[in-house]
Parts: structure tokens; sequence; C-alpha cells
């Protein structure tokens, strides 16, 4: 998850005007009253760092090349850009003077030390729920396992008046829950783990649940059934994670799921674009127990057949006009015969588990077509399994494909074999183009230490 | 740059070397026998006819050359190496000529290095500058005749006559009286072994008599590549060898330093082992796709190297792009150093005239050839080093790769397989080839190995074709006739960048087809603003004038536009007097079907438009004419080229007509869609996938017609690429209206 | 794990998701199979899967199963792939020649499917690069291969 933040600042502004006490105050902790352990266990530290997998703070407080949790990435803004921060505990630079008090407000209400509100774009509203244990091993973990970096924090390129922080404090009150999260006694314990694991630290709804106009998610939990049905963010189209057949869940079973998370891949499809991340810094180092766990939870969301239409049934109508006499004259099917048919096979039916399928891919069904579209221009990063970099990369074609032809193939895709995701069109393909850059050809690992 | 001391393309280019007494080319008693035992056939030759020896001249020590077997098949080892160009058919040609035997009977190989092969002039041995047949021909011929000579004395002992009373047939000496023939395959042996006769005794052919020279004889390498019996570097093995990967620093000058993952890539299924090396770490294996994968994997802490080892080495800085050195070279002040001038350029500024002006660019640019980077090397147990590698110039890669392994040059033995595309890739240039790699494997390993640079490894270290920034100033009289044209090229030229850069001299390579144009403009003035690349350059496919044609003779037609002449007509008009390149000029617009500028509607509805270059680049001279018409996306479609090429004279039609179809290719490719962009220090591209080059999709058709002036002969295999791309550019700004002054035309949106 | 590949039934250990590519170039020794990309990019590693085109640089191991794989080497046992040979050598059509294996295959391919391909099939389905330009003869031997006659005099070599 990153780069939450694109609309939201707009938004809030206009929300502003409610008590100066209430918007600079500073919410209470549970850990107050009680100091962290000068020297925590080694136990302590490690299930720590484990949690920092969990939430993925290497994801968006690393950069390629840097030192570990020293911040510094960019992330876009309709206001201006802003960075990442300094988390490791160095004490000018980083969060070295935090109380645990100080890091657990950071970590689940987004107030820093001197009270300042957090951008959203660190998701405070889902780790709200995590628990004190967790945040107590985090803290333990980055105090003391975590190498202090001297490096200075990059201002924010938000201008002057709209970088006032106090009226984030508003939306907190409106959007953010401020209760960890407890158990649903309905479900077991293996559900609830997972529930957990997903509304929590994993913060899976930042990418997939949808925004609403204050650009807050529109549901934190499994009552919503808005929360996890898929959403747009930063040039991604984040997808269902509900049993929605055709654009989520459906047809993956639990074992899928656990493949997915564990391996990166399965049969219907491999990690890409913002999920490439989450794989590569998180969901592999999860235990298997958790990986199974968030399965099973996902897989107690129902879908929606409103919204998801008809489910998904291959056809191999499309054999036709891919062949040589016939795909000259059906548009995109030429450029998919040339460029994607070696990988992707004519079929559409990829190479499992290596190289994933079109046909009946999530991505060909969902209605946006955006992270198609990124893929195609800018192709995908390398997947780091286990140390060891994938065989096989996703090209970006931006410089072989114009607008219109990334949208033509696109759109045979997306009827192709069965597939009904839509149509894509030329424009949208040029403003994608407009504001994105190719995926590196290199391995890319954020290092924890 | 001395580890390196390339001959540079600027010592050879046009006509007798220059500066080349410094140059130390070293002798080899070793080599002929040594690349038998993978890629040869078994060579019968003894070392001491496949020594070279000091005395006897470049290209006379026939048994050095030349093998006649039972069966009368010939083997020639070529001084030149094949690469897609037709040599080895070319040597077997001109060889096969004077020796009188067939060249369909030739088994050609390249040579390995040694003094006997120093043919380019007599005294230096490179496959490059278009230089092959031009500098050997009489060379070869007369190793033919020589070789013929010495089978007829042969044939004269053993029949007991006297060597006049001899004369031969194709692969077989005849005793005119008597009616006895003997074939070549059944004299060899004793031939071989006799004195080699005195170059000056033997009598070249008169040119009407040629059976084979000048006919569009079929290539002998054709077969094998159309059934991938070809063997390249790639392709070579030895017994107990290994396989390696690299893994290069994302910027040159880098060092690796801590591997942090090294324990687990050293404990990967079969890993034999991991390396640091210079600029690059390694990951040698039992196979090439764990030793890759491996080398993929490794986290590098790359190191920046310090103040002072910077300046010795060509340093890539972590914000260089090649939008701001654009910006850069445009902004370089002043009238830089002259390379041409002519009549006085100020005066005729100064005069009543209309004076236009513009500033023009060249992108960098990659070979692309389709065979990355890769070497085996070998060492044995008497401490030779076998080397299979690809390369343009054998002797100064032995040199430089004995200074590496720390031998003697006789010690290592290069072979020189194949070429799968070379384009200028495949010479010396420092960090740009993988043999100090492979040598340091395998003397770490103490097995041979293989080093193969993938394709995205080997784009991170590809030299490249210099970026430049020219201004031109041209001005018109009153009837607009172009009077004086000034052209400054901010840029830096390979030679310079291999060598060094010496203050006081331009080099010709940088500003070459700016310099030497024929046009009668009497006013004329060509400099050069040095400006240094911190990317690694190098020679790409016909060099300066690759670039440089397509800015003059672009900025030529906007003085044309400007005086309100015809393009065609103009050109013809400042050739007035030169029948050579007049000649040319009208052989091309009557292949086109007579010259039309257009803007026209085709047949098919589309609206086209015709321009039209010219150069002279390699001695040798073009002119080609391209039909364009722009898509609905807005991207550049050439339909047809149509080219003349005057090389003087030639050896084979058929090889001509090919590389000018080749390098016709290349130019479109160039001028269309090829681009190395620079971000952060790094190139963006390191693949196809970014760097495209011209797909079958979008290749005109190329016409060619040979004019042969009888003038010295010239270069084949560059000399038709500089002309294409202007041609193009010149009809894409006609169509459109818009002037074009960079390329690729992709980058452009245009419309009609 | 089996490949079957040139009318032999071999035995192969690399891992499943290696490139046939490198399969057959190191563990099996046959070297007229290309390396150019390693991204399906180029098409110089083309080989046949039961008849059909494919890149075996972007071709896993696993993915092969009981295809029957044809490589360059084993094209001229076709009388497809020995008429395509035929007509390579008749147009001249290689110059350096390291993408001609996968022309070659291409070809043959193409054939195999469509033995009389119109212009359109023919552009359709020869998408291999080539940095030496040997296009225009690429497009004559097919042309003459498919019937279409060869092209207009002065234009062949």
């Amino acid at each position: 998850m990153k780069k939450v933040l694109t609309t939201f600042i707009a938004a809030i502004i206009v929300v502003a005007g409610a008590l100066a006490w209430y918007v600079t105050r500073k919410p209470a902790s549970p850990f107050d009253t009680v100091a962290a352990a000068s020297a925590p266990s080694a136990d302590l530290i490690a299930e720590g760092k484990y949690v920092a997998r969990t939430a993925d703070c290497v994801a968006c407080h690393s950069v390629p090349g840097g030192q570990p949790f020293a911040g510094g990435l960019k992330m876009g803004t309709p206001l201006g850009d802003i960075y990442t921060t300094n988390i490791t505990p160095d004490p000018k630079d980083g969060i070295g003077a935090y109380t645990l008090a100080d890091f657990d407000r950071a970590i689940r209400q987004g107030v820093a030390k001197d009270g300042h509100r957090l951008y959203p774009a660190m998701p405070y509203p889902s780790y709200s729920k995590m628990s004190d244990a967790d945040i107590r091993a985090l803290y333990a973990y980055f105090m003391h396992d975590v190498k202090p970096q001297a490096v200075a924090n990059t201002p924010s390129a938000i201008p002057s008046p709209m970088n006032m922080r106090w009226p984030i404090a508003l939306w907190n009150a409106a959007f953010a829950p401020s209760r960890p999260y407890s158990n649903v006694k309905a479900h077991d314990a293996e559900w609830n783990r997972g529930a957990y694991l997903v509304q929590g630290p994993g913060h899976c709804g930042s990418c997939h649940t949808p925004r609403g106009a204050a650009f807050n998610e529109k549901g934190m939990t499994q009552n919503s059934k808005l929360y996890l049905s898929g959403a747009l963010l930063d040039g991604w189209y984040a997808p269902s994670l509900r049993s929605d057949p055709n654009t989520g869940l459906g047809r993956w079973t639990e074992a899928d799921i656990y493949a997915f998370l564990k391996n990166g891949r399965n049969g219907h499809g491999v990690v890409f674009g913002s999920m490439l991340e989450a794989y590569n810094n998180s969901t592999q180092f999860l235990s298997d127990a958790d990986l199974h766990a968030i399965a099973h939870y996902l897989k107690s969301l129902p879908g929606d057949p409103a919204r998801d239409g008809a489910p998904f049934a291959y056809s191999d109508a499309t054999m036709a006009q891919l062949t040589p006499a016939q795909r000259m004259s059906v548009p995109g099917a030429q450029i998919f015969a040339a460029k994607c048919s070696f990988c992707h096979k004519l079929d559409g039916k990829g190479q499992d588990p290596w190289i994933p399928p079109l046909a009946g891919a999530t991505s060909s069904l969902v209605p946006d077509a955006a992270s198609q579209i990124n893929v195609v221009l800018n192709g995908s990063g390398r997947v780091m399994a286990n140390g060891m970099p994938d065989s096989y990369r996703m090209p970006p074609y931006r410089a072989q494909l114009s607008d219109k032809e990334v949208a033509e193939v696109l759109t045979f895709v997306r009827k192709a074999w069965g597939n009904h995701g839509g149509p894509v069109d030329a424009k949208g393909v040029a403003a994608l183009r407009a504001r994105t850059d190719p995926a590196s050809p290199q391995v890319i690992v954020l290092q924890m230490r | 740059m001395k580890d390196n001391d390339p001959v540079l393309m600027e010592d050879v280019a046009e006509g007798a070397p220059r500066n080349l007494s410094r140059r130390q080319f070293l002798v080899t008693s070793a080599g002929v026998a040594s690349g038998a035992l993978v890629i040869g056939m078994g060579i019968p030759l003894t070392p001491a006819r496949a020594a070279g020896t000091d005395q006897m001249a470049p290209g006379t020590n026939v048994p050095a050359f030349l093998e006649i077997r039972p069966d009368n098949r010939v083997r020639l080892l070529s001084p030149f190496n094949e690469g897609g160009q037709g040599i080895f058919t070319g040597m077997a040609q001109i060889v096969g000529e004077e020796l009188d035997a067939d060249p369909e009977s030739f088994i050609v190989e390249n040579a390995p290095a040694g003094h006997d092969y120093l043919v380019v002039f007599g005294k230096m041995r490179i496959t490059g500058g278009s230089l092959s047949t031009r500098s050997s021909y009489d060379t070869m011929r007369r190793l033919g005749a020589l070789g013929r000579q010495m089978l007829l004395e042969a044939a004269a002992a053993q029949l007991n006559v006297a060597v006049d009373s001899l004369t031969t047939e194709p692969g077989q000496v005849v005793h005119t009286v008597s009616g006895q023939k003997i074939a070549y395959g059944d004299l060899a042996k004793a031939a071989l072994d006799l004195p080699v006769p005195d170059p000056k005794s033997v009598k070249l052919k008169d040119p009407k008599d040629f059976r084979w020279i000048k006919q569009p004889f079929k290539r002998l390498d054709v077969p094998d590549k159309a059934t991938g019996k070809a063997i390249y570097a790639m392709d070579c093995k030895v017994e107990g060898m290994l396989h390696a990967a690299v893994q290069h620093a994302p910027r040159l000058g880098l060092k690796p330093g801590d591997i942090r993952n090294l324990a687990d890539v050293q404990a990967m299924k079969g890993v034999h082992s991991v390396h640091k090396l210079d600029g690059a770490v390694a990951v040698v294996a039992e196979r090439f796709w764990v030793a890759k994968l491996g080398a993929d994997a490794l986290q590098v802490d790359w190191q920046e190297p310090t103040e002072a080892e910077k300046a010795k080495i060509r340093y890539m800085p972590a914000d260089f792009s090649t939008e701001a050195f654009a910006r850069h070279l445009t902004e370089a002040k002043g009238d830089g150093t002259e390379a041409e001038s002519h009549g006085n350029i100020k005066t005729a500024f100064d005069g009543p005239g209309k004076v236009i002006s513009a500033t023009y660019h060249s992108q960098y640019v990659h070979h692309a050839q389709l065979e990355p980077a890769s070497t085996l090397a070998r060492f044995n147990a008497d401490g030779t080093l076998d080397i299979w590698l690809p390369n343009q110039a054998p002797e100064q890669f032995q040199a430089q790769i004995a200074k590496v392994a720390g031998l003697k040059p006789e010690q290592v033995n290069v072979n020189s397989p194949l070429l799968g595309g070379f384009f200028g890739r495949h010479f010396l240039y420092p960090g740009a080839n993988p043999y100090p790699q492979a040598v340091a494997l395998a003397k770490a390993v103490g097995r041979p190995v293989k080093v193969i640079w993938t394709r995205e490894q080997e784009f991170l270290r590809d030299p490249l074709r210099p970026m430049a920034a020219v201004r031109f100033r041209g001005a018109l009289d009153a009837s607009g006739m172009p009077v004086a044209i000034e052209a400054i090229s901010a840029t830096e030229g390979p030679s310079e960048a291999l060598r060094g850069h010496n203050p006081k001299k331009v080099d010709s390579n940088a500003v070459e087809g700016l310099t030497g144009k024929a046009y009668a403009i009497p006013n004329r003035r060509i400099a050069q603003i040095y400006v240094k690349n911190p990317t690694s350059l190098a020679y790409w496919r016909s060099v300066g004038h690759s670039m440089n044609d397509f800015l003059y003779e672009g900025f030529l037609d906007e003085m044309a536009d400007a005086g309100g002449k015809d393009p065609y007509d103009l050109r013809m008009t400042l050739l007035k007097g030169n029948a050579r390149l007049t000649n040319l000029l009208k052989a091309v617009g009557d292949l086109s079907g007579g010259w039309k500028r257009g803007p026209f509607t085709a047949p098919d509805g589309t609206r086209r438009a015709r321009g039209v270059a010219m150069a002279s680049p390699f001695g040798s001279e073009a002119a080609a004419i391209a039909e364009v018409s722009i898509d609905p996306a807005g991207k550049v479609v050439v339909h047809d080229v149509w080219e003349a090429i005057d090389p003087g004279s030639i050896v084979n039609p058929a090889l001509v007509k090919l590389q000018a179809m080749s390098a016709a290719t290349l130019g479109v490719s160039q001028v269309l869609m090829e681009e190395v962009i620079y971000k952060t220090g790094e190139p963006e591209a390191r693949n196809y996938d970014l760097y495209p080059i011209l797909p079958p999709d979008r290749a005109p058709r190329i016409h060619v017609r040979i004019v042969e002036s009888g003038a010295q002969m010239g270069g084949v295999g560059e000399p038709p690429l500089p002309a294409v791309p202007a041609a193009i550019g010149n009809a894409v700004s006609h169509l459109t209206g818009k002037r074009v002054r960079s390329m690729p035309l992709d980058k452009l949106t245009l419309a009609t | 794990m089996k490949l079957k590949i040139n009318g032999h039934s071999v035995e192969v250990t690399s891992d499943p998701d290696t490139p046939l590519l490198w399969v057959i170039r190191d563990e099996l020794g046959m070297t007229g199979t290309k390396f150019g990309c390693g991204l399906a990019q180029c098409g110089a590693c083309s080989v046949m899967l039961d008849g059909k085109v494919a890149r075996s640089c972007v071709t896993p191991l696993s993915s092969v199963g009981a295809a029957e794989v044809t490589t360059i080497e084993a094209v001229e046992a076709d009388p497809v792939g020995q008429r395509v040979v035929e007509k390579w050598i008749a147009h001249q059509v290689p110059q350096c020649g390291y993408c001609q294996s996968g022309q070659v295959v291409a070809a043959t391919a193409l054939l195999k499917e469509n033995p009389k391909p119109s212009r359109d099939d023919i552009a359709a389905a020869m998408v291999n690069l080539c940095r030496c330009g040997t296009y225009n003869r690429i497009s004559d031997a097919m042309l003459d291969l498919a019937g279409l006659g060869t092209a207009k005099d002065g234009e062949t070599l």
C-alpha cells in the first residue's frame, strides 16, 4: 500500500473549523503510564520483527538502495509530493526519542510525538486495530533491532495553507476507528486471526476497499458489503478479495489464496503492480498458519452477483480469430499474437504457474482496466520468492505500442476466451502513460537491516 | 585508455593509415591449431608452416592461409571475420580467382592472431571501417596467385616439365601439350612445402579475364546459417566447462562491496561459486540458467569510487540524464576547434543575403546486435590460454587478453567464431567486453568458463554512438543559392573517447559527414566543441556519418526551402562539374522512377512525400530517396527506399546489394525508433522491450542500384547507411511542414 | 522429466521453471536455437511445439508436457522445413545468421499450418526481429514458398 493520498486533503479542508483543542490535543494511549522494557527479550524483538512484516513497514519507509527504514519514498498527491519519514531509532532524524506511548499514538492514531497529525497515507486507520501486544513488540523491534540512521526527513512539497495538518484530526474522528480488533464470537480462532491480519496490520483495505468522497475507506470490516470489494488506487485496480467469481476470489480455493501469498503465484495469476511489493516485502514472510488464516477469512466474505455479473466461462471461439489468416482483420488480435501470445499462449491460458492466464483473469474481468493498461505500458517488477528472482517477467510495451494499439490489444483480450471486462479507450491509456514509469527489470529487495 | 590501446577508426577511415608505427602488432607462432580443438575441423598444418614470420610481408605466407585437401576442397583462413557482410565469400572469390579454384570449393574460417594476417594496408588487421576488401584486394589476389604458382611449380617437378609449359583450369594444373591434368588436391602437400615465391614475380589476372570476381556469387555461409549449424561465440563449448553469468554495476565506475545474500546464492543447487569482479559480480554454475538466476539474485552493496579513482576512469554520476545532457550540449559555448574551412565564412555571413540557423541533435544508440557478448576461456596445462570471443580485431584482443591473464601474447590463442552481428560492437572497448571476466573466472575456478551476458547486462555495458548538438548557420545569396554554411558540433568523438582527448585536435570521427561534403558551397566552416560524455562511446555502423549526414542533409534541405529551391535540383546544381556524384544522383532519381518530391496521394489513398540525401562515407558515395507517409497514430511509415551506391569498383554485386539493404534498414531503424535514454545515471532500456529495433512490419522495400564509376575502391558495409535517415527526415519534414531536427522520429507526434 | 524432442525421448533434469531454450542449449547441447533477448522480444529462440511456433526462452520446461519439440536441427527432416531451407538458400536470406534459425522455424510452422498463406498471413506470422535487415529477402522467400511469385525483377539478389 503506497501513495494512498490523492484527493484527500482537498476534501478535508472543507470540513475544517472545529474546536482547536480537539484538533491539536494528543489522544490518550494505553501505554501512557506504562514504560517499555529497557532490555526487551530476543523473543519480543523477533515477534516485533514479524509484526513489521505483517504491517509491511519497509515497503513505504525504505527506498531501493537506501538505508532500512530511513524513509524518503516519494508519494505524489494532487497538492504536492510528500515523503515517508525516517522511522529508525535515530534520536534526531528518526523516532529514537519516542516513548512506547508516542510510538503507539503514531501507529494507531496517526499523531506524531510533537502532536502533528500524520497524513493518512500512513494506514493508521487500519493499524488502529492492532493489538497492544503487537504494538509493544513492534516498538521493541524498532528501538532495539533497527539501526539508527542519521538521514534527515524530506519536507513535503505541499504549499501553505494546504499543508496544515490539524483538519486531519477531524477526518480521523469521522473515519478512523480507534479501537483494537476484538474477536467475533461467531467465528473460530483461525477466522479471527485472519480478520485481524487483514483488517489490522495487513491493511489490505487500503488498496482493496473503495473510498468515499473524503477518501475514507467505505467499510473497515466484513460488516460492510463494500469492504475489500475492489478499488482503483494510484494507477492500479486492486480487485475484490470477496467471493466474486469474476472480479474477486470466487473461483479461488483457500489453497489458491495461500499459494498466491506464499509463492507469489498460482494457476489464476502472478502478483504484479502494487501487490508485487506487498508480496516481495510482506506476505511471503508470514507463517503458514497466518496465511491459511487470511485465506480462511477472505473466503468467508460473500460476493455480490449484482456487481460481479455472470460468472466467467471459457470459450474457445476466440481461437478462430487468432489464425494467421484471421488476425490481421480483428483489431488487436495481431498485436496479441505477435507481442503477448508467446508467453500467455494463443489460448489465453498462460503457463501455469509461471506465466499467468489472461483468460478468466480478474484483471480481464474487472470493469476498470487500469491494471492491465499499466502492466502493458510498464511491465512488472521482479517477483522475489524465497530470495530467488522469477524466471519470467512481464516486459513494458510503452516504447512499442501506441495508445491506440494498447487500447486495441486490451479490448481484444478483455473480450476473448469468454472474458467480459469491457473495452479500453486510447485516452485512458494516454492518461496512465503520462503519469507512470516502466518497472525496473532489476531485482529490488528492500532490506530490514 | 592505455590498457586498451585500440586501433582507432580515425587512423584508418580513409586511405592509408596514420600513426600506426607506435602500435605493436604481435606475432604468434601458435594459434592456427588451437582453434580446431572445438570448432575447427582438424588442421594438418604443421606449426612451422602456420608460424608467421617477420621476414615475410603480411598476406604472402601462403601456407598460413591455405590448405588444399585431397578432395580438392580449399580451406582459407580469412584475415577478416564474417558477421553477415559476406566477407568469407568475397575472400574466396578474390583468392579463388587468382588461385584458379572455384570459390564454391572453399571452406573459410577466421584466421588466428598473427603477423601474417595484418593485411589491412599491409600493416594491421580489423574487420571494420568498411575496409576489408578495399584494403586487401591486391594482397589477397596476390596470395591466390602465389598459391597457384606454387602448385604449378610442384606439378612441374612431379611431371618433370618446365613450369611455363603448364597452366591451370579451375582446381587443376594442366600440361598444355600432353593434356595431362593433376588435381590441386594431389599437389597440395608438395606445393605447400615449397618456398613462397617472390610476390613481385607473380602476375595478376587482367580483370577482363575474371571468372568469379564481379559475379553475384552465392554466399558460402548461407546453408549453415539456414540450418542452425553456424557456430557463434555463444555456442562454443569445451570439455569440463562451467557457465557464468554476471550482474554489472548499475553505473560505470561503481565497485562491488558486500554481497548480502552471498551464502544463500552459494548454496543454490548447481552453483559452483560466486565472485567479485571489476565492476561486476559473477555466479559460476554447471548450467547457465542457474548462473543467471544466481547473478540476478545477488544483493550487492555497490560502492562509489574515490575521487582519485573517478579521475582515472569513465564514471557515470547518479544524476546523469540524456535529457539534461542534450541541453548541456546545446548550450556549449564558443566556435569550436576547426575541422574544415573553405573561403571566408565571416564575409559571407555579413553579406546582404538571407541567413538561417538551426540546432540539430543526434541521440545515443545501441549496437543491439542480436548475439549478446560472450567469452569462453580455458587455461591449458602448458600455460597457454585458449579463448573464444566475438571480435573485430584478433591481434588487439590477444595483446590485451595477455595483459589481463599475465601471459605473453603468443601464449594466448584467440579464436574468432562467426559474429552474430557486430556493427562496431566488437572492438576493444574498456569495460564493454566480457573477456576480462572470463579470464578471471577461469583462473579462479581452475576450469574453462564461458561467460554469457544476458541482454540486460549487454545493454548495461554496450558502448554507445555519441550524442551531439550541431549548430548550423547558412547564408543564401539573392537568388537563393547557398553561399556559406557553418556547422559547430558539440560532442565527443568515439576515437578521442577511447584514446583520450587532444585539445588541439578535432576527432575526425566526431565530425565526418559534416566534413567532406562535396557540395560547392564556397564558404564553409566545420568545427567541434569537445564535451565529455560520462557513457562509454563506440563506433556504430558508419560512425560519425551515421548521425552527421542526417544533420547536414537536413539543414541543406532547410537552405533549399529558404531559397525556394527544390532539394534534388539544388544538390544537382551544387554538384555541377562533379561527374561521379551527378551521375549517382541521377541514378537514384531514375531508380525511383524520376524525382518527385510531392506531397502526392498514393493509390492507397495515403498522402506521401519523398526526400533525398547524399553521403560520402568510407571512400564510397551514396545517394538515397525515401518515400514516407504518416499513419493515423502519427507515426512515420517508410514505404520505399531507393539507393544508388558507388564504391568505385566491386567484387560481388550480390554482396554489395545485400550490404546496401542491410545498412539502409539499420538507417531506417535508427531514424524511426532508436534512442538510449538515461535517467538517474542508468539506461532505462535493458532489452528490446524499451529499446525496440525495426520490426518486419515497419521495414520498407529497399531498391539498390550499384554504380561502378571506376574510382578507387571504397567501402561497402557502412556507406549505404548515412543517406537513408537523412532522406527519410527530409521526406517527413516536407510532408508535415514541420522541420525534423532530431532522431528518433517516433518521439514526435506527426500529422500531414 | 521426459522431453520429446526431434523424434527422440530424452530425460532432462533441469528445474521445471527453466526456460526450454536453456534445456536445449545447455543440457542437450544443441546450439542451433539462439539466445537473443530472453524476453520473447526477438524470436531467435523459436522452436516448434507440436508443429506450432513457440519462443523457447519463455517456455518453462514444465509447460512442454507431452508436446513434441522440434528445433532447427530437425527442420530439414520435415519436408516443409526442407523446402523452407532450400528457398532460404535460393533467396540468400541470412546475413549474420543469428536470427535465422528462428526465422526458418517460424516459416516452417506457418507453412505446416497453411501451405498457401496469403501476404497478410505471412506478415502476421513472420514477426521475428532481424538486425541485419534481411526482411525484404525473408518476404521474397516466403512469397516464393507460398506460390505468390517472386519479387519484381531487380529486387532479389
